[in-house]
Protein backbone atom coordinates (compact mmCIF):
# COMPACT_ATOMS: atom_id res chain seq x y z
CA UNK A 1 0.00 0.00 0.00
CA UNK A 2 1.02 3.57 -1.17
CA UNK A 3 0.40 5.53 2.10
CA UNK A 4 -0.66 8.65 -0.33
CA UNK A 5 -4.44 9.66 0.39
CA UNK A 6 -4.38 12.43 -2.13
CA UNK A 7 -4.65 11.32 -6.46
CA UNK A 8 -3.99 15.21 -6.90
CA UNK A 9 -4.01 18.47 -5.77
CA UNK A 10 -6.15 20.59 -8.05
CA UNK A 11 -4.86 24.34 -6.32
CA UNK A 12 -2.77 25.79 -3.65
CA UNK A 13 -2.70 29.18 -2.47
CA UNK A 14 0.77 29.73 -0.58
CA UNK A 15 0.56 30.33 3.40
CA UNK A 16 -3.42 30.27 3.21
CA UNK A 17 -5.65 27.13 1.05
CA UNK A 18 -5.49 24.07 -0.75
CA UNK A 19 -7.23 21.84 -2.63
CA UNK A 20 -7.22 18.86 -4.12
CA UNK A 21 -8.89 15.00 -4.89
CA UNK A 22 -8.67 11.12 -3.93
CA UNK A 23 -10.57 8.67 -5.52
CA UNK A 24 -11.63 5.66 -3.48
CA UNK A 25 -12.00 2.27 -5.13
CA UNK A 26 -12.93 -0.77 -4.12
CA UNK A 27 -9.04 -1.99 -5.08
CA UNK A 28 -7.88 0.05 -1.87
CA UNK A 29 -5.43 -2.38 0.24
CA UNK A 30 -7.20 -1.30 3.83
CA UNK A 31 -10.47 -2.61 2.36
CA UNK A 32 -9.02 -5.98 2.86
CA UNK A 33 -9.79 -5.98 6.72
CA UNK A 34 -12.18 -3.51 6.71
CA UNK A 35 -14.19 -4.99 6.33
CA UNK A 36 -14.96 -8.99 4.85
CA UNK A 37 -18.77 -8.80 4.83
CA UNK A 38 -18.97 -5.21 4.17
CA UNK A 39 -15.88 -2.70 2.55
CA UNK A 40 -16.31 0.74 4.57
CA UNK A 41 -13.64 3.20 4.44
CA UNK A 42 -11.61 3.95 8.07
CA UNK A 43 -12.55 7.20 9.20
CA UNK A 44 -8.68 7.46 9.91
CA UNK A 45 -7.92 7.51 6.18
CA UNK A 46 -10.13 10.44 5.92
CA UNK A 47 -8.28 12.31 8.70
CA UNK A 48 -5.40 11.44 6.77
CA UNK A 49 -6.00 12.58 3.44
CA UNK A 50 -6.66 16.57 5.07
CA UNK A 51 -3.17 15.97 7.25
CA UNK A 52 -1.52 14.84 3.89
CA UNK A 53 -2.39 17.89 2.00
CA UNK A 54 -2.39 20.27 4.50
CA UNK A 55 1.34 19.65 5.54
CA UNK A 56 1.77 19.81 2.18
CA UNK A 57 0.72 23.59 2.43
CA UNK A 58 2.82 23.76 5.10
CA UNK A 59 6.04 23.19 3.40
CA UNK A 60 5.08 24.53 -0.15
CA UNK A 61 4.34 27.62 1.75
CA UNK A 62 7.97 27.90 2.96
CA UNK A 63 9.72 27.15 -0.28
CA UNK A 64 10.08 23.26 0.76
CA UNK A 65 12.81 24.26 4.15
CA UNK A 66 10.14 22.67 6.82
CA UNK A 67 8.51 19.35 7.06
CA UNK A 68 5.50 19.50 9.05
CA UNK A 69 4.55 16.93 11.71
CA UNK A 70 1.33 16.47 13.33
CA UNK A 71 0.47 17.43 16.66
CA UNK A 72 -3.10 17.83 17.59
CA UNK A 73 -6.30 17.19 16.37
CA UNK A 74 -9.75 19.09 17.41
CA UNK A 75 -13.25 18.41 16.39
CA UNK A 76 -13.24 15.58 14.01
CA UNK A 77 -16.00 14.51 12.28
CA UNK A 78 -15.69 11.05 9.80
CA UNK A 79 -18.37 9.11 8.53
CA UNK A 80 -18.08 5.49 10.25
CA UNK A 81 -19.35 3.63 7.25
CA UNK A 82 -18.50 4.82 4.02
CA UNK A 83 -18.70 2.34 0.99
CA UNK A 84 -15.98 3.34 -1.58
CA UNK A 85 -16.74 4.06 -5.04
CA UNK A 86 -16.94 7.63 -4.95
CA UNK A 87 -14.71 10.82 -5.78
CA UNK A 88 -14.39 13.28 -2.31
CA UNK A 89 -12.62 17.14 -2.78
CA UNK A 90 -10.50 17.46 -0.21
CA UNK A 91 -9.95 21.40 1.22
CA UNK A 92 -7.26 23.01 3.72
CA UNK A 93 -7.02 26.26 5.35
CA UNK A 94 -4.27 27.73 7.09
CA UNK A 95 -5.82 29.06 9.67
CA UNK A 96 -2.80 30.89 11.90
CA UNK A 97 1.08 30.34 11.45
CA UNK A 98 4.13 31.15 13.78
CA UNK A 99 8.19 29.96 13.38
CA UNK A 100 7.34 26.72 15.21
CA UNK A 101 3.80 26.09 14.60
CA UNK A 102 0.81 25.81 11.93
CA UNK A 103 -3.14 25.65 12.64
CA UNK A 104 -5.52 24.82 10.45
CA UNK A 105 -8.39 22.99 9.47
CA UNK A 106 -9.59 20.82 6.39
CA UNK A 107 -12.98 19.43 4.87
CA UNK A 108 -13.81 16.98 2.48
CA UNK A 109 -16.80 17.14 0.08
CA UNK A 110 -18.38 14.05 -1.60
CA UNK A 111 -21.16 15.00 -4.17
CA UNK A 112 -22.10 18.18 -2.47
CA UNK A 113 -22.34 16.98 1.20
CA UNK A 114 -19.69 17.15 3.16
CA UNK A 115 -18.83 14.12 5.16
CA UNK A 116 -16.01 15.01 7.26
CA UNK A 117 -14.02 17.66 9.24
CA UNK A 118 -11.73 18.86 11.45
CA UNK A 119 -11.96 22.16 13.03
CA UNK A 120 -8.48 22.01 14.73
CA UNK A 121 -5.06 20.30 13.48
CA UNK A 122 -1.94 21.80 14.82
CA UNK A 123 1.42 20.72 12.91
CA UNK A 124 4.93 21.27 14.64
CA UNK A 125 7.71 22.76 12.08
CA UNK A 126 10.59 20.61 10.91
CA UNK A 127 13.80 21.68 9.17
CA UNK A 128 13.38 20.22 5.99
CA UNK A 129 16.71 17.52 5.28
CA UNK A 130 16.51 17.85 1.64
CA UNK A 131 14.22 20.54 0.51
CA UNK A 132 15.50 19.82 -3.76
CA UNK A 133 14.00 16.55 -3.09
CA UNK A 134 10.83 17.55 -0.93
CA UNK A 135 9.97 19.83 -3.95
CA UNK A 136 10.65 17.12 -6.32
CA UNK A 137 7.98 14.84 -4.51
CA UNK A 138 5.26 17.37 -4.22
CA UNK A 139 5.73 17.93 -7.93
CA UNK A 140 5.45 13.96 -8.56
CA UNK A 141 2.84 13.15 -6.02
CA UNK A 142 0.45 16.50 -6.18
CA UNK A 143 1.00 16.87 -10.87
CA UNK A 144 1.53 20.33 -10.23
CA UNK A 145 4.81 22.21 -11.44
CA UNK A 146 5.61 24.52 -8.30
CA UNK A 147 5.65 28.15 -9.84
CA UNK A 148 5.66 30.33 -7.20
CA UNK A 149 4.53 34.17 -6.38
CA UNK A 150 7.30 36.05 -5.63
CA UNK B 1 -1.15 -4.87 3.53
CA UNK B 2 -3.78 -6.21 5.94
CA UNK B 3 -5.15 -3.53 7.70
CA UNK B 4 -4.79 -5.24 11.72
CA UNK B 5 -3.57 -2.38 13.85
CA UNK B 6 -3.64 -4.98 16.77
CA UNK B 7 -0.75 -7.46 17.47
CA UNK B 8 -1.42 -8.86 21.11
CA UNK B 9 -4.68 -8.27 23.46
CA UNK B 10 -2.55 -8.19 27.62
CA UNK B 11 -5.54 -7.76 29.27
CA UNK B 12 -9.06 -6.91 29.39
CA UNK B 13 -12.69 -6.35 31.47
CA UNK B 14 -15.56 -6.37 29.91
CA UNK B 15 -17.02 -3.06 29.32
CA UNK B 16 -14.91 -1.40 30.87
CA UNK B 17 -10.57 -1.58 29.89
CA UNK B 18 -8.69 -2.93 27.59
CA UNK B 19 -4.73 -3.15 26.58
CA UNK B 20 -3.36 -3.97 23.58
CA UNK B 21 0.43 -3.91 21.82
CA UNK B 22 1.19 -2.82 17.82
CA UNK B 23 4.63 -3.52 17.19
CA UNK B 24 6.28 -1.07 14.75
CA UNK B 25 8.06 -3.10 12.01
CA UNK B 26 10.47 -1.92 9.27
CA UNK B 27 8.54 -3.29 6.85
CA UNK B 28 5.46 -1.96 7.58
CA UNK B 29 3.64 -0.37 4.46
CA UNK B 30 3.35 3.09 5.45
CA UNK B 31 6.73 3.71 6.15
CA UNK B 32 7.42 4.02 2.19
CA UNK B 33 6.01 7.02 2.54
CA UNK B 34 5.66 8.35 5.84
CA UNK B 35 8.18 10.04 5.38
CA UNK B 36 10.97 9.29 2.61
CA UNK B 37 13.86 8.51 4.40
CA UNK B 38 12.59 9.72 8.10
CA UNK B 39 10.31 6.62 8.77
CA UNK B 40 7.77 7.65 11.48
CA UNK B 41 4.60 5.86 12.26
CA UNK B 42 1.55 7.91 11.23
CA UNK B 43 -0.17 9.32 13.61
CA UNK B 44 -3.55 8.37 12.36
CA UNK B 45 -2.43 4.70 12.33
CA UNK B 46 -2.06 5.12 16.21
CA UNK B 47 -5.59 6.29 16.27
CA UNK B 48 -6.59 3.24 13.94
CA UNK B 49 -5.12 1.60 16.77
CA UNK B 50 -7.07 2.41 19.65
CA UNK B 51 -10.15 2.05 17.36
CA UNK B 52 -9.47 -1.53 16.45
CA UNK B 53 -8.66 -1.92 20.12
CA UNK B 54 -12.25 -0.24 20.90
CA UNK B 55 -13.72 -2.88 18.35
CA UNK B 56 -12.11 -5.81 20.52
CA UNK B 57 -13.26 -4.92 23.48
CA UNK B 58 -17.10 -4.29 22.15
CA UNK B 59 -16.83 -7.82 20.23
CA UNK B 60 -15.46 -9.54 23.90
CA UNK B 61 -17.79 -7.69 25.82
CA UNK B 62 -21.04 -8.70 24.01
CA UNK B 63 -19.67 -11.98 23.53
CA UNK B 64 -18.98 -11.20 19.98
CA UNK B 65 -22.30 -9.87 18.45
CA UNK B 66 -21.15 -6.28 18.60
CA UNK B 67 -18.70 -4.20 16.84
CA UNK B 68 -17.52 -0.03 17.18
CA UNK B 69 -16.87 2.29 14.79
CA UNK B 70 -15.42 5.59 15.59
CA UNK B 71 -17.14 8.46 13.86
CA UNK B 72 -15.95 11.71 15.99
CA UNK B 73 -12.43 12.60 17.62
CA UNK B 74 -12.64 15.43 20.45
CA UNK B 75 -9.29 15.50 20.83
CA UNK B 76 -6.07 13.31 20.36
CA UNK B 77 -2.49 14.99 21.00
CA UNK B 78 1.03 13.29 19.55
CA UNK B 79 3.97 13.48 21.54
CA UNK B 80 7.25 12.55 19.74
CA UNK B 81 7.97 10.36 17.07
CA UNK B 82 6.90 6.11 17.21
CA UNK B 83 9.32 4.65 15.33
CA UNK B 84 10.97 1.22 13.53
CA UNK B 85 11.22 -1.52 16.23
CA UNK B 86 9.25 0.28 18.88
CA UNK B 87 6.12 -1.51 20.70
CA UNK B 88 3.26 0.39 21.21
CA UNK B 89 1.35 -0.19 24.19
CA UNK B 90 -2.41 1.31 23.69
CA UNK B 91 -4.83 1.16 26.93
CA UNK B 92 -8.85 1.77 26.27
CA UNK B 93 -11.01 3.04 28.64
CA UNK B 94 -14.64 3.65 28.67
CA UNK B 95 -15.74 7.06 29.89
CA UNK B 96 -19.28 7.57 29.27
CA UNK B 97 -22.01 6.10 27.69
CA UNK B 98 -24.32 8.76 26.90
CA UNK B 99 -26.90 7.40 24.67
CA UNK B 100 -28.11 4.24 23.04
CA UNK B 101 -25.86 2.58 20.65
CA UNK B 102 -22.90 5.12 21.17
CA UNK B 103 -19.95 5.54 23.34
CA UNK B 104 -17.01 7.50 24.39
CA UNK B 105 -13.66 6.16 25.15
CA UNK B 106 -9.96 7.59 26.43
CA UNK B 107 -7.18 5.99 24.86
CA UNK B 108 -3.49 6.28 25.39
CA UNK B 109 -0.61 4.94 23.89
CA UNK B 110 2.79 4.48 24.95
CA UNK B 111 6.66 3.57 24.00
CA UNK B 112 8.60 2.20 27.08
CA UNK B 113 6.49 4.10 29.37
CA UNK B 114 6.73 7.41 27.48
CA UNK B 115 3.13 8.59 26.54
CA UNK B 116 3.03 9.04 22.36
CA UNK B 117 -0.75 9.44 22.11
CA UNK B 118 -3.65 10.62 23.95
CA UNK B 119 -7.07 10.77 22.37
CA UNK B 120 -10.80 11.31 23.44
CA UNK B 121 -13.58 9.65 20.89
CA UNK B 122 -16.33 8.31 20.00
CA UNK B 123 -18.68 6.19 17.73
CA UNK B 124 -21.49 4.10 17.16
CA UNK B 125 -21.90 0.45 17.72
CA UNK B 126 -23.14 -2.01 14.88
CA UNK B 127 -23.90 -5.80 14.82
CA UNK B 128 -20.51 -7.55 14.30
CA UNK B 129 -22.21 -10.02 12.05
CA UNK B 130 -22.83 -7.13 9.75
CA UNK B 131 -19.28 -6.38 9.06
CA UNK B 132 -17.13 -9.82 9.97
CA UNK B 133 -18.75 -13.79 10.31
CA UNK B 134 -18.40 -13.72 14.19
CA UNK B 135 -16.81 -16.78 14.50
CA UNK B 136 -14.07 -16.43 12.60
CA UNK B 137 -13.45 -12.87 14.92
CA UNK B 138 -13.88 -14.50 18.28
CA UNK B 139 -10.82 -17.10 17.05
CA UNK B 140 -9.03 -14.20 16.07
CA UNK B 141 -9.28 -12.60 19.03
CA UNK B 142 -8.25 -15.93 20.64
CA UNK B 143 -5.21 -15.47 18.51
CA UNK B 144 -4.57 -11.96 19.77
CA UNK B 145 -5.45 -12.73 23.50
CA UNK B 146 -3.04 -16.10 23.34
CA UNK B 147 -6.07 -18.40 24.68
CA UNK B 148 -4.80 -21.03 21.35
CA UNK B 149 -2.89 -23.79 21.51
CA UNK B 150 -0.49 -23.30 18.33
Amino acid sequence: MRFLFYDAITTIEKARSIEGVKTFSLSEEFLRNHYSRSACVPGVIFVEAMAQLLGWLITYSSDFKMSAALILLEGVAVPSHMRPGFRAEIRGEIVSSSRRDTMGKGEIWVDGERIAWIDRILYGHFESIAPGELKRMYEYYSGKKTVHED
Amino acid sequence: MRYLLIDHILYWEPDSTIVGVKNVAMSEDFFEFHFPRFPVMPGVMMLEALAQLTGWLHAISSNFREWFLMDRIIKCSFYGFVLPGDQLELKLTVLETPLEGRRVYSGMGTVRGKKKVMAEFQGRVLPLDELEDPEEQRHNFNVLAREIRF
